[in-house]
């Protein structure tokens, strides 16, 4: 009995030697002197359509796609937690409507806790602007580097010297003294005499209508 | 498409299976996002900024202006 059922497996693993073949890829198993059982009765009829592997793969990438996502918005919570948030913006900058400033007058806002000098200049005053020499200039810059219109002339109010706030409207060059030390600048904001190394500086702003929007 | 195409297709290749991820998760974040907060709009709906402000311009008369 025992050497039948033997006998009758070692015939089936005989006729199936050819059929091993097909289901092993590699030469190694080509080669193998086991004897190999017959899967054909278990094996699906679809087993070529690769139908599991892509369920498999699928699935893999699903969830693959999902924590890339989850690590994608973890990153971006954490890096738009550094950036500046509304109400900080919100105080960086500052509105000043241009209507109410007459020519030849000037107007201090505060900006960021910084004087802003705001000048409407007269047109005598932006020929005078631009009529200085460079050469005469401690730091030279064309009074067109300085203004986006003419008639506007916006900087901050602090003295490039030692950071007092320069008194308008006067000095030897018509312009601005700062008391401290007494340095003064001319009618477009530039060091012309006294400790001061740089001409005082220029903050980001641009026009909107009639209005300057500083910051 | 036959299952075998599609293994050939995204899954041969590591790279195009991985790219293939990461660029449908970009996709998938934002519709993700969108139908979460459209979803959380409608759970809130007569509750929000957008619909206070309707009924404060309507009846509310300047007490909350400045």
């Amino acid at each position: 009995m025992l050497s039948q059922i033997i006998k009758s497996s070692r015939a089936t693993s005989l006729r199936t030697v050819g059929r091993t073949a097909r289901l092993s890829t590699t030469s190694l198993a080509n080669k193998s002197t086991y004897r190999t059982p017959n899967f054909d009765d278990v094996l699906r009829k679809d087993g070529a359509s690769d139908r599991s592997r892509v369920y498999t793969y699928f699935m893999v990438g699903s969830l693959g796609l999902l924590s890339s996502a989850g690590a994608k918005s973890t990153v971006e919570t954490f890096i738009s937690s550094m950036s500046a948030s509304a109400d900080v913006l919100a105080m960086a900058k500052v509105e000043v409507e241009l209507n109410a400033i007459p020519e030849g007058k000037n107007v201090v806002v505060k900006w960021q806790g910084k004087p802003v000098f705001i000048r409407h200049r007269t047109p005598h005053e932006i020929q005078e602007a631009n009529a200085v020499e460079m050469s005469v200039l401690k730091d030279p810059q064309t009074d067109a580097d300085r203004v986006q219109k003419p008639e506007w002339l916006i900087m901050l109010g602090i003295c490039t010297h030692l950071g007092c706030v320069p008194i308008g409207e006067s000095g030897d060059f018509g312009g601005w003294f700062c008391p401290c030390h007494g340095s003064h600048y001319d009618i477009s904001g530039r060091i012309r005499k006294g400790p001061a190394p740089l001409n005082l500086e220029i903050p980001q702003y641009e026009f909107d209508g009639d209005k300057v929007i500083v910051g | 498409m036959s299952f075998s195409s599609i293994y050939k297709v995204f899954f041969r290749r590591n790279a195009v299976f991985v790219g293939t991820v990461f660029a449908s998760a970009f996709v998938f974040q934002a519709y993700f996002d969108s139908s979460i907060t459209k979803w959380w709009e409608s759970h809130n709906k007569g509750k929000l900024w957008d619909d206070v402000r309707l009924k404060l311009e309507n009846g509310g008369d300047g007490d909350d202006d400045e």
